[in-house]
């Protein structure tokens, strides 16, 4: 009897740490949505309109395996897109460059403007898709500076840069953080920096941010020297002023990809306002701000 | 419901009423408690009749019963599941008192067989979908790492479900989890889970009786749409002293109880604690050097009574359990500590005011809070939640004729909430997360109902049930443009009214006996649901909040209709029974698309929430061998149930998450001879429904997952066979012994405890891959548990 329980234990015991937890790869098999049409569109204050439109995919169909098979699959390159300011009505034009976006429609007859409603219209494979954004106000940054990372201890090199600024006493001002360095030749948004003054209205604030993310990054790495900023780096920073539709939309977008279908998490809907479609149309404008990263 | 409709179900109660005072004749009345003859405990639902007119009674939830009969000269008989049966010749020349004493078979079987007295409660109770849970069954069957649960059990009955595992959460007849009411000792328990379900909060040391209403709700019980589960704890031994306790794989319990005066009052004092991390560790990772983490889980259950006199009688108990996990990770600076669970307390008061009016006043609190402390370095971060309630309550009943047995009684319960509130700092900064969101209520019921024997053959129970509930300042309403931002606020002073609902909830249960082993039963019952539980998750997670009805959210309402038909054979042997049900839910809630969980800070929560309709139908097919060597049951349930919001899947209705068309319960126990019992236990059910990526795009040069319709993939089905084997070892007088064997998950069935979604590669090196990963929790898993008695 004692031997058979003692036995009993051990082999429970084993199953229960060996085993706990079991994972495998299954097949899915579920219908595509439809093809929808995505919308990436900006106005930005002084700046043309930048819309690069594209289309869905089933989620479990096989991606192409080249980037032109890529941009064939998701880009849409005959789309009819206007935007009309309140008074007029602008076609944007299909233009190609050799840097992100790549592939865009844009009009060099009018730049953003603040106070104005811009009406985006998107037509392609056979559907109408649109949206209306404004352009609020830029908000100046105060200082940059550099910290190293709190997150590591034993950390003497790699860190964050700290930006301040102050909040307008206005209600419902929303920002997103774009970033560069000196050598780099576009901005991007860095991940976890779209936030709105719903906890800091009205006051003086500081926010870290590292390095932006750049498009068609790989998804499963973590390289701390493309994240962290190092000492020695020039940085360029901007604080982008968004609606608060728009930080809605960004709020949400990396809320879904960072959820997965985890159960844990819940499953999100990206708060897009594109009107049939996926994605934003979103005014902005920015102040900028350099630094050198150095400890004090 | 109309005014009119509610006017109707007045004017028959009236009318009902009315009978009482028609017939008048020398009646008396029997009563008394009826107790069991070891421990002292008094006995709740044991039969009581009356054997030459086969009049009878239950007792109540305290052991009492009250018959009323024509003078004369009668045996008066009891009976109660595992007891011995109890006769006394009784002249009923005037009232009488008569405490009844039953021993159970157990102890004095030794021997000799001793027929039972075949009870057929279920044929002639009003009591639809009801169903009562032994206690030795619930032992006897196989447990899960070594510990028996009793709501894994509850969750082998037709028309209720469970969601796999690692979910607590109660399925019943198409509600959600949030729509049961879980009483321990008439305290509320707001989390019945532990360790994320994968056991309940419940110790089955202290607990007397399980009480399962998932249709045809009786006018006693109200606030939830979908099921009351009732469990009394122990009162404690008022005879001698008895410890005894389990020593499992991964937790162990002892309980101690015993008189404090021999008759008059005893104590008894559970616990459970486990002490392996064994069941933490997958969530933990190896490589870390995390000292210090780990996962444990405790609970505490008091009990002590006094009688007072014969009339009088005091009950105080106590439940108190927590669940913390700890993370630390020393390199990185890195801590977490979550600590969450419930604690209960209740006082109450039984006065028997003549022999045929019984009072319990019962004063309870319930508490449930959870907390999530994370901190490194210069970060700290801290959410909390919970909800709290002062309870009072006084419920009668009245044996007002032999035809009638009245119960009415009122209820108060003062709510206070605290939805999701978050603070931290960076770096001494502290976040202006406002002052933390609080909500107060108060809530209210009167109720009146009567169990009605009409003729031989018709049996009606009808209530009327008035509730109200109101939300109560403090409180701040935020007002908001079209955009969602806040532009000015509303602030209300403590204890101004903000919100108001009442509302009328008529209850209608009847009964036709066909023959003497077969009868039809049907019911019509409306409920309100006051308070909430809003998800964002999949699974059932500590972190769901309790929220009130307030202005924005109104109260949910459900209406079910049922029809069963019972029949017994070979003498009440067997139980068999067929129902059908059709249920209508209002005011469903969700969290609007797109809402985060930090959506709610310094905000009103409610803004957040969308609100739909609810069906539910289905069949459930039950049959069940009371006694013999053998015993057990087979439950089977066809079941739909549907939501359709108008904010959500584009206003299409759709399959609520744990719709399920096929649920199979197999439960069988053998007494093989005086040493060996066997149990097995087998189920098998349609997989849940996911809701999952259909499309993916691509935004700023990411991809973007795109959700197509709600709830748009079944899991695979889940079954499993879990055995078991009890050898009862000493079984003297002083000291009593045995071990339990059990395998879970028999064949090793790698059932989905979830799937996620993995995204690998760029479109640049031509090497993005999305794959769907299924994660199963318990292969097979043997365990070993030794209990013992002195």
């Amino acid at each position: 009897m004692k031997k058979l329980v003692i036995f009993t234990t051990i082999l429970c015991l084993t199953v229960v740490l060996i085993h706990s937890s079991c994972e495998r790869v299954i097949d899915i098999k579920l219908s595509n949505d439809g093809n929808l049409l995505v919308v990436e569109g900006t106005i930005e204050l002084g700046e043309f309109p930048r819309v690069l439109v594209t289309r869905n995919q089933g989620f479990f169909e096989n991606f192409p395996s080249d980037l032109q098979g890529f941009v064939d699959a998701f880009v849409i390159k005959d789309a009819i897109v206007t935007v009309n300011d309140g008074n007029q009505t602008f076609n944007l034009t299909y233009t190609e460059l050799p840097f992100y976006p790549f592939y865009f429609y844009t009009s060099t007859e009018f730049a953003g403007e603040i106070g104005k409603n811009y009406t985006l219209t998107v037509n392609a494979d056979n559907k109408s898709v649109s949206a209306v954004t404004s352009i609020k106000p830029p908000v100046p940054i105060d200082s940059l500076y550099f910290g190293l990372n709190v997150f590591d201890v034993n950390e003497d090199s790699l860190g964050f840069i700290y930006m301040e600024f102050k909040d307008p006493d206005t209600i419902g001002n929303a920002y997103r953080i774009y970033a560069k360095k000196k050598m780099e030749p576009f901005y991007f948004p860095v991940a976890g920096t779209n936030f709105s003054d719903q906890f800091i209205n009205g006051r003086n604030f500081s926010i870290f941010t590292g390095q932006s993310d750049k498009p068609f990054a790989a998804q499963d790495t973590f390289i701390p020297q493309d994240v962290f900023y190092k000492i020695g780096d020039t940085v360029d920073i901007r604080l982008a002023s968004i609606d608060y539709t728009t930080y809605n939309f960004f709020n949400t977008l990396e809320a879904a990809a960072g959820g997965n279908g985890n159960p844990f998490s819940a499953p999100t809907v990206v708060k897009s306002n594109i009107k049939g479609g996926l994605g934003v149309w979103a005014g902005l404008s920015y102040s900028t701000k350099t630094v050198i990263a150095k400890l004090p | 419901m109309s005014i009119f409709s509610a006017q109707k179900a007045i004017l028959t109660l009236v009318i009902l009423f009315s009978f009482i005072n028609l017939k008048g004749q020398s009646t008396f009345t029997v009563s008394g408690f009826v107790k069991d003859g070891a421990t002292g405990e008094f006995l709740p639902g044991a039969n009581v009749y009356l054997d030459e007119t086969m009049q009878g009674t239950n007792t109540n939830a305290y052991g009492f019963f009250s018959l009323t009969a024509k003078g004369g000269k009668y045996t008066l008989k009891s009976s109660y599941i595992g007891f011995t049966d109890f006769q006394q010749a009784i002249d009923l020349s005037k009232d009488i008192r008569i405490n009844v004493t039953i021993t159970s078979k157990a102890i004095e079987s030794k021997g000799v067989e001793i027929i039972e007295k075949k009870v057929e409660g279920n044929l002639s109770s009003t009591d639809m979908g009801r169903v009562e849970v032994s206690m030795e069954t619930i032992k006897k069957l196989p447990a899960f790492f070594g510990e028996v649960d009793l709501v894994k059990i509850v969750q082998l009955l037709p028309g209720v479900k469970n969601a796999g595992e690692g979910n607590t959460g109660l399925y019943v007849r198409g509600g959600g989890p949030d729509q049961n009411l879980v009483l321990l000792d008439e305290a509320v328990v707001y989390n019945a889970a532990h360790l994320l379900g994968f056991f309940s909060v419940f110790n089955s040391d202290a607990v007397k009786t399980v009480d399962l209403h998932k249709g045809g709700m009786p006018t006693n019980y109200g606030g939830r749409l979908a099921s009351v589960l009732d469990i009394s704890m122990k009162e404690g031994n008022n005879q001698r002293f008895n410890v005894n306790g389990g020593i499992g794989l991964i937790a162990s319990r002892l309980t101690i109880q015993g008189p404090i005066k021999k008759d008059t009052s005893s104590f008894i004092i559970s616990a459970r604690r486990t002490y392996i991390d064994a069941l933490a560790g997958p969530f933990v990772r190896e490589s870390s050097p995390t000292k210090g983490s780990g996962y444990y889980f405790y609970d505490l259950n008091t009990k002590f009574n006094y009688r007072i006199s014969d009339k009088d009688r005091i009950f105080v108990s106590g439940y108190f359990g927590r669940d913390v996990f700890t993370f630390k990770s020393k390199d990185s600076g890195f801590n977490i500590r979550i600590p969450w669970g419930n604690a209960t307390a209740s006082a109450r008061w039984n006065h028997l005011f003549s022999n045929k009016l019984f009072l319990n006043t019962s004063f309870i609190f319930s508490d449930y809070n959870f907390q999530s402390n994370v901190e490194q370095t210069a970060f700290k971060f801290s959410v909390f939640s919970g909800i709290r309630d002062y309870n009072l309550k006084s419920d009668f009943t009245w044996y007002a004729k032999p035809q009638h047995q009245i119960k009415f009684g009122l209820n108060y319960i003062y709510h206070r909430f605290t939805p999701n509130n978050v603070s931290g700092e960076i770096g001494g900064e502290a976040f202006d997360l406002g002052p933390p969101e609080r909500l107060y209520a108060h809530e209210a019921a009167l109720y009146l109902s009567d169990d009605y024997d009409v003729t031989d053959k018709l049996r009606i129970h009808a209530g009327l049930r008035a509730t109200y509930f109101q939300h109560i300042g403090p409180f701040t309403r935020y007002i908001k443009n079209e955009f969602g931002q806040k532009v000015d606020s509303v602030v209300y002073k403590r204890g101004e009214g903000i919100k108001a609902y009442p509302n009328i909830e008529p209850r209608l249960l009847v009964r036709y006996t066909l023959n003497k082993k077969s009868s039809l039963k049907a019911s019509f019952t409306q409920n309100y649901q006051y308070i909430h539980i809003t998800s964002f998750a999949n699974q059932s997670l500590p972190t769901d909040l309790w929220f009130p009805s307030t202005s924005l959210v109104k109260p949910q309402f459900g209406t079910q209709y049922s029809l069963g038909y019972y029949r017994n054979f070979k003498d009440n042997t067997w139980e068999t029974s067929v129902e059908a049900y059709y249920k209508t839910m209002k005011n469903q809630i969700e969290y609007k698309d797109g809402t985060l969980p930090s959506n709610s800070v310094n905000d009103n929560l409610d803004y957040f929430l969308t609100f739909g309709k609810g069906k539910a139908y289905g069949i459930e097919f039950f049959v069940k061998k009371v006694f013999g060597k053998t015993s057990g049951w087979i439950g089977y349930t066809w079941s739909k149930t549907l939501r359709t919001f108008p904010e959500l899947n584009g206003g299409k209705e759709f399959f609520a998450r744990y719709d399920r068309r096929h649920d199979l319960s197999v439960v069988v126990t053998h007494e093989l001879n005086k040493k060996w019992t066997f149990g097995a236990v087998f189920v098998y059910a349609s997989g849940n429904l996911l809701w999952l990526p259909t499309s993916v795009y691509y935004f700023e040069g990411k991809p973007i997952i795109n959700y197509g319709e709600r709830n748009n993939f079944r899991l695979p089905a889940y079954h499993r066979l879990d055995l078991s084997a009890t050898w009862t070892g000493r079984q003297d007088k002083k000291f009593k012994s045995s071990w339990n064997f059990s395998i879970y998950n028999v064949y090793s069935r790698l059932n989905p405890f979830f799937i996620y979604i993995q995204t690998t590669g760029s479109p640049q090196q031509g090497n993005l891959k999305s794959e769907a990963r299924k994660v199963s929790l318990f292969p097979i898993i043997p365990s070993v548990t030794y209990n013992f008695n002195f």
